[in-house]
């Protein structure tokens, strides 16, 4: 078959499909997302969504010491929801194959910070493993299974957004028999109580000692001679910059970094007399480098946040070769000409443009929320998913957002420490399954009084449309048991009571006499995602003679509103939701009636 | 740089929800079926929400990286957008835009900020070629108000060393079979326009 492209996720499900790998799970999140999306498309490997990070990881484990090689695949930062298990599998060991894929994001494209992940693998004490592009992704998921079920141990196959998200040609290889591994019951190795514990920790640490020797002689660490007298060590797509922008020096690639091959790094030192570390966000790579007593040009050159390319790791170690100890050899710098990156065009005369940052949908439910949410002085503690843009301008409805299912236990705490209603809860649908739901048990437990507002979308929606628990949407499309999170808190023995954006004086309404309320209640809000529900569109008028500019419909930010010199104009972008004609007190907006279904 | 000694680039701007991602999705198949090495990268997520979108595509004998600093030739779906995407291109690199395309942000829409129009000034100056098309009008003309994208790939299909099979493979990657027809005439159309705007 001719090689296919495919974007990074996808050769990673299907590298492990090749491998004989039989069961992916993980949650959503941006760039890992469309891994479980992809196994769920293919024959012979079972693919789910789980309510949040850790039970993924848990479920993971599980498969594995059922016999079932097993990825499991998160975000960076879903990794630290799901430490507590990863942390411990890494001593009791795996039964069949254990691939964590950690998706990180450097340059923030879509997450709250820019964690590098490759130092838990090494917290972990647990191999790494770091594709460059989409082939590597899909070779790396069969040696990754081989080197789990050889040593006993967790893998980390680690990618990046441009690994994860770039497309490239792959090749695919001849699938591998696998042969079965039937559970057997090891209470000292699974069972993690000190006594056993201790008997593991020891194993890691000589497993370590053992893994490093299998990463000296691994493949994957390959020197690539170079004709000029200077190296790179780097890794991931790193690699592609480095090797992009010096083409003539010498490079050692390493595709398994942990734990790092010392006496590979000490033969490359033998070919080159300077040696420069690239690598993207931490000194991973470099401090190891450093603590073996070599010099290296590391951090003080190559910048340590955000993504590399071609041009920075260029400009970055251009001028550390020119002077300095003399070289044994010639050093030639290749032209910047060669590097696609100049002459360049230097934005000479180019107005200041204005900003185009995401905003939420026209129709989109959430605006309405915010809308009626801002009229009252309470303090929004925001979540993430869509909503967390109702944080901008012109809403500015949300005072945080930290991490996923903060918001309630943030509201709990503000109105706890003030003794009154202060702060208000703003969760979405699957985020309040994935943590806000055992956040929602405490404010319970512990009498806070407070309000938690659900956006049940019906959708994890920031993601791409991924199902969740209370849709009982599988990543394959098929249906499963929804749960009804109304339910869900009255189980509890929290109020709880319904609305929808459609009846926006209702929900007005309700969130008005809920704050007056005392004690905790939750209102969720049931109206589905516009790309979901795609209603009918509605005309929307705007009656000039009634509009007088005075900018509260302006106020919800909805990019089907603009202003005019007299009067407001009505795009043609518009869905026709009729938020702003619920909005307007000047009957200045007509919208053409819902059609009774 | 030419696909014969490296990787040529294209980079593809435009506004989330225009279909910049898929666009990339054909030149990148073409790419393939043109018997070339290729890589490509995009930014999913927020980025979807409305706002700007961008895409690239590298292809040549063999591509090491996803991205590239700088691009040979920028293909905007939309005019701000192809303002921005300007200090994207290598001095003497091509700017494909469809001018009939203006998608104002919301500070344009609160007044706070102009939408700018400078754009054939702003491509004079810093010694970029403008190729300036209308791609609604094209794909209406094509038959498919839905084509746009296709007339702007169609201009670029005057640089690109890509036969029109190779054009019509990635095209049925990304768009609805019964499409094909309306999306190659949309195609040709942008070529055809491409070429009258160079000769003259």
């Amino acid at each position: 078959m001719q090689p296919q492209l495919m974007s990074g996720n996808e050769a990673i499900a299907h590298g492990a499909v090749r491998a004989g790998g039989g069961f992916a799970c993980g949650y959503p999140g941006t760039p890992s997302t469309e891994i479980v999306e992809t196994a769920a498309k293919l024959e012979g490997i079972h693919a789910q969504w789980c309510v949040n990070e850790k039970v993924a990881m848990e479920t993971a484990v599980g498969a594995s010491l059922a016999g079932t090689r097993t990825v499991v695949t998160m975000k960076h930062v879903g990794l630290n929801v799901a430490m507590d298990p990863f942390m411990a599998v890494s001593l009791a060991g795996v039964n069949a194959g254990l691939v964590v894929v950690s998706a990180d994001d450097p340059g923030m494209h879509s997450s709250q910070n820019e964690q590098d992940n490759r130092t838990l693998a090494r917290f972990a004490k647990i191999p790494l493993l770091e594709p460059s592009d989409s082939q590597e992704a899909y070779d790396f998921m069969a040696e990754a299974f081989a080197l789990s079920e050889e040593f006993d141990t967790p893998v980390m196959l680690r990618t990046t957004t441009r690994v994860s998200h770039g497309r490239g040609l792959v090749a695919a290889r001849e699938p591998i028999a696998v042969e079965p591994r039937p559970y057997e019951r090891q209470i000292s190795k699974y069972v993690m109580v000190p006594a056993n514990a201790k008997g593991r920790n020891h194993r890691a640490l000589e497993r370590l000692q053992e893994l490093r020797a299998r990463s000296e002689a691994s493949a994957l660490n390959v020197i690539e001679p170079g004709t000029m007298d200077f190296g790179i060590i780097t890794s991931g797509v790193a690699y592609e910059y480095a090797k992009e922008a010096f083409p003539e020096a010498w490079i050692l690639k390493l595709g398994f970094s942990n734990p790092l091959p010392y006496a590979k790094v000490l033969e490359f030192y033998g070919h080159v007399s300077k040696v420069a570390v690239v690598e993207e966000l931490d000194p991973f790579i470099e401090e190891q480098v450093r603590a073996m007593g070599l010099p290296v040009i590391g951090k003080e050159a190559i910048p340590a946040e955000g993504e590399l390319d071609q041009a920075t790791v260029y400009r970055a170690l251009a001028p550390h070769l020119a002077g300095g100890p003399a070289p044994r050899g010639p050093v030639s710098v290749p032209e910047p000409a060669q590097l696609a990156m100049a002459p360049e065009v230097d934005a000479k005369d180019l107005p200041v443009l204005p900003v185009r940052p995401p905003v939420l949908c026209p129709g989109c439910p959430h605006r309405g929320v915010f809308s009626t949410l801002r009229k009252r002085r309470m303090v929004p503690m925001g979540d993430i998913g869509c909503y967390t843009l109702g944080a901008l301008a012109p809403l500015l409805a949300l005072d945080t957002s930290l991490c996923m299912g903060a918001s309630i236990g943030m509201m709990a705490g503000f109105n706890k420490a003030l003794g009154r209603k202060a702060a208000v809860g703003v969760i979405g649908d699957s985020t309040f399954f994935h943590s806000g739901i055992t956040a929602l048990l405490d404010a319970r437990y512990n009498e806070v009084e407070g309000l938690v507002v659900i956006l049940d979308n019906r959708t994890t929606a920031m993601t791409g449309q991924q199902g969740h628990p209370g849709t009982g949407i599988h990543p394959d499309g098929s249906d499963g048991p929804a749960i009804d999170i109304v339910r869900v808190c009255l189980g509890i023995g929290v109020r709880c009571s319904t609305a929808d954006v459609a009846d926006y004086k209702a929900l007005d309404k309700l969130i008005k006499d809920e704050i007056k309320t005392p004690g905790l209640g939750v209102i969720v809000v049931q109206s589905p995602c516009i790309l979901l529900a795609r209603p009918e569109k509605r005309t929307v008028e705007v009656v000039a003679e009634n509009c007088n500019m005075c900018g509260l419909c302006l106020a919800i930010g909805c990019p089907a509103i603009a202003p005019g010199d007299d009067f407001i104009s009505i795009l043609e972008n518009c869905i026709g939701c009729g938020l702003c004609a619920d909005i307007c007190n000047r009957a200045a907006i007509l919208i053409e009636p819902a059609v009774a279904v | 740089m030419s696909w014969t000694d490296g990787a040529f680039t294209v980079s593809l701007v435009g506004v989330g929800g225009q279909g910049v991602l898929r666009a990339a999705a054909i030149v990148a198949h073409a790419a393939v079926s043109a018997g070339f090495d290729v890589k490509s990268s995009e930014i999913k997520g927020m980025s979807q929400r409305g706002g700007s979108v961008l895409s690239t595509v590298r292809f040549g004998a063999k591509v090491l990286s996803p991205v590239a600093g700088k691009a040979d030739l920028v293909i905007a779906t939309e005019l701000l957008e192809g303002l921005r995407g300007l200090p994207l291109l290598a001095r003497g690199g091509t700017l494909i835009c469809d001018t009939s395309a203006r998608i104002p942000p919301g500070a344009v829409l609160r007044r706070e900020q102009e939408y700018p129009e400078s754009l054939a000034a702003a491509a004079a100056a810093n010694g970029v070629r403008l190729i300036a098309l209308d791609a609604d009008s094209l794909a209406r003309e094509a038959g498919n108000p839905r084509t746009a994208n296709s007339a702007l790939l169609g201009a670029a299909s005057a640089l690109l060393p890509f036969s029109d099979d190779d054009w019509q493979h990635g095209l049925m990657s990304s768009v609805p079979p019964k499409t094909l027809e309306s999306n190659m005439r949309a195609l040709r159309l942008g070529r055809e326009t491409s070429n009258q705007e160079a000769s003259l």
